[in-house]
């Protein structure tokens, strides 16, 4: 029998902690074995033996979009790659750094940082995810992602199958963790809305969700909201909660509820609308669990 | 030859987005350029109007190498701005939760980032059909200090049981033990590091004398914790006049700031605290360190991959000392509420790559300014400055061969992490 191709895959990192290829080098058990069972063309935090122009058939990208130059690449590894993959709250929602996204004010901001020393080397721009700018195929979000859940992907990916993410909440696991309920206890505890996958760590050590998965493709935020004002907790606390890892996704679906008042613009630099037509309006799709119909029939 | 330019558009094995650009004019070498491209994401703006705990959970994410030092910074600091007094057992399992991160970053560096470059190899995958002993040695240590994190924060990175206060759950003393057991078990693993590393030969075209900084610690025993800095000046700060020693300025070729003292690029890292600290290790540490010592570790920052090696033997050997301390507290101590909020508090933790300050001010238990100062930021003047004088060196004798990789080597051998060091920010009193 021949002998079947070892599917190309890349590992890329934008803007972030570097967190989610972190969580791939701490898998010591694992790493050879990863290593082994595809052929990483690029892997540039683990690996000088990069090959940057070549197709691939998966690319894992960590990382959100904040300069020009790094758009750039995105699109050059969208147009090289079968299958892209955003890892990360980063990747998926924007990550910390656009906790602020609709505010309108970016460039004060990054004034008050850099003051007015003109950057040579790379072009900045407010933080966005990369489905604002190219077709991302399936997001695993997490902060950082759970090494469990990338290993899932990656051998579904690496068979040409289709992948199907964990779609429940925070709370879920929590429940199957049978932790006390931390919202009963009072406090501003995020479970219910938030993506799972996690293993529910923070309510498993007393300490409530943070949000820091972004929110679970079926969150309903109009409930945990008023749920939260019932037990006191002002407007102001449960935005800035759920903002602080929720970045485009707070903005796109749920500005109503959160009083954002604007989409646009946030960041002059930005451009027109980079990402594709087909993308445009429904940006709702974009959430924690991907329907596995995304992707059919990818063969090598 | 006819040199006009070296450039390495991207440097691998570090952390983070960096090139390093070195110009010649006539046959001289005229200007060397870290450059950092890692994009902007201006953390400590979003840290502004946030209650402290938001804000721990915020910066730590910083950077996932360095989360548990970020963490531990900014609980200090949130816990002298809000006067909060943690009680001993607190204290002692952030030093476990420190170890670990020692463990895994200076593990992950020595064995998998910096000892390809020695052997010749670009990966330590690459290395395994000949040094599959090394490598899997160095795993096993790595491993050790992730687990070891995420015993004592609840996630390998980002974890989020260390709160301002206190913890919000202990580990128990049947898997503290079982931690303890296993440190002493890798000292044969981490000591094989430093045997590499001490039988190679280091090269010598960068050096170059330095000025050292280090945290010194508050016992007099060897640490990564205190609120007085050593200089290799002689001189002594306290952590929260931290402006003074980095003194900080905005460059156009790098995302991240820069710092100099008294006008002059320093080094902060392993190196800085041997050099400044080194007499203080005990156990087998201190064995290796005089064993392995010279008076190039002042001059040469590829000493820095052996510091780093023998700081690991340190941590796996004070893993059981702090073990059993700890198992000697009966009761776990609960979360200490603030006594107040509003305050300013400073504090500085020796990162795995240098120290860190993080620095805050609360006003009606928000946090209205955030200042961050990264070991990596510290370092950059000092890193570009050993790649001029290699630079220079390299092409005065003629040596050009393969100068990338000499001077890429020198780059990482700083162990640079170019995620934190592109968020330092200074804001004040950021409208909403």
């Amino acid at each position: 029998m021949a002998e079947i191709p070892k599917p190309k895959v890349g590992f890329y990192g934008f803007t972030g902690c570097a967190g989610d290829l972190l969580t791939i080098l701490h898998c010591e058990d694992e790493l050879l074995d990863i290593f082994n069972a595809v052929d990483i063309r690029s892997f540039l935090m683990a690996s000088s033996d990069v090959h940057d122009d070549e197709e691939l058939d998966i690319a894992f990208v960590e990382g959100s979009i904040t300069t020009d130059h790094q758009l750039e690449s995105l699109k050059g590894i969208r147009k090289r790659s079968k299958v892209l993959v955003a890892i990360g709250s980063c990747a998926c929602f924007g990550g910390p750094q656009a906790a602020r996204l609709g505010c309108g004010d970016w460039e004060e901001r990054f004034k008050k940082v850099y003051g007015e020393v003109k950057h040579t080397i790379a072009r900045p721009r407010e933080s966005y995810p990369l489905d604002e700018y190219v077709k991302v195929d399936y997001c695993i979000p997490g902060c950082p992602i759970d090494k469990h859940q990338f290993f899932f992907a990656l051998t579904r990916l690496a068979k040409g199958m289709p992948v199907e993410l964990t779609t429940f909440p925070v709370c879920a696991e929590c429940k199957w963790n049978e932790n006390e309920c931390l919202l009963l206890k009072g406090e501003l505890c995020l479970g219910p809305v938030t993506a799972g996958g996690c293993n529910s760590r923070c309510p498993n050590h007393g300490l409530p969700c943070i949000g820091c998965w972004g929110p679970t493709k079926e969150a309903n935020v109009a409930s945990e909201i008023s749920l939260l004002k019932e037990r006191n907790f002002s407007s102001e606390e449960i935005v800035n909660k759920l903002r602080l890892f929720g970045g485009a996704a707070m903005v796109r679906r749920f500005a109503d509820l959160l009083g954002i008042k604007t989409e646009e613009p946030a960041g002059k630099p930005r451009q027109k609308k980079v990402r594709k037509p087909v993308a445009a309006g429904k940006a709702k799709k974009k959430t924690a669990s991907k329907s596995p119909k995304a992707k059919s029939g990818r063969k090598r | 030859m006819s040199l006009n330019r070296i450039k390495i558009e991207s440097l691998a094995r570090v952390e983070g987005h960096g090139g390093i650009t070195v110009n010649f004019k006539d046959g001289k070498l005229s200007k060397v350029t870290v450059d950092i491209y890692e994009g902007p994401r201006l953390l400590e703006t979003i840290a502004v109007g946030r209650i402290p705990s938001e804000v721990v959970s915020l910066t730590c994410r910083i950077c996932a190498i360095c989360t548990i030092s970020h963490r531990y910074a900014s609980l200090r600091a949130m816990e002298k701005a809000l006067e909060i007094e943690i009680p001993p057992k607190v204290h002692l399992m952030r030093e476990l939760m420190h170890c670990g991160e020692m463990i895994e970053s200076n593990a992950l560096h020595v064995f998998l980032l910096a000892l390809p470059d020695y052997l010749g190899y670009p990966s330590a995958v690459h290395m395994v059909p000949d040094h599959a002993e090394d490598v899997q040695a160095g795993l096993r240590v790595k491993k050790f200090g992730v687990k070891l994190m995420e015993l004592t924060s609840a996630r390998p990175i980002h974890g989020e049981n260390p709160v301002i206060g206190g913890f919000g759950k202990y580990p128990s003393k049947a898997e503290l033990l079982r931690f303890k057991y296993e440190a002493e078990s890798l000292i044969p693993d981490a000591e094989r590091g430093v045997e590499i590393l001490r039988n190679l030969r280091q090269p010598t075209y960068m050096e170059e004398g330095m000025t050292f900084m280090c945290i010194k610690p508050e016992h007099d025993r060897y640490g990564w914790v205190g609120d007085r800095i050593l200089v290799s000046t002689g001189e002594e700060f306290n952590a929260w006049d931290y402006r003074k020693l980095t003194n900080e300025r905005v460059v156009p070729h790098s995302m991240a700031k820069r710092s100099r003292f008294q006008d002059k690029p320093y080094f902060v890292g392993a190196l800085a605290r041997f050099n400044l600290l080194g007499e203080r290790l005990d156990g087998a540490a201190g064995e290796h360190f005089r064993r392995c010592y010279n008076l190039s570790w002042i001059r040469n920052p590829m000493y820095n991959n052996v510091a780093q090696a023998i700081e690991i033997v340190w941590a796996l050997e004070e893993v059981p000392r702090i073990v059993d301390k700890l198992v000697a507290y009966e009761e776990d101590p609960e979360i200490v509420a603030p006594s107040r909020d509003r305050g300013a508090g400073s504090a500085a933790v020796e990162a795995p790559r240098g120290t860190l300050y993080h620095h805050y001010e609360i006003a009606d238990g928000k946090v209205i300014h955030a200042d961050i100062v990264t070991p990596t930021a510290q370092f950059l003047d000092m890193m570009e400055e050993h790649i001029r004088v290699a630079a220079e060196n390299l092409v005065k004798e003629g040596d050009t061969e393969g100068v990338e990789l000499k001077l890429e080597m020198i780059a990482r051998a700083y162990d640079p992490c170019i995620s934190c060091a592109t968020h330092l920010v200074k804001v004040r009193g950021l409208d909403k």
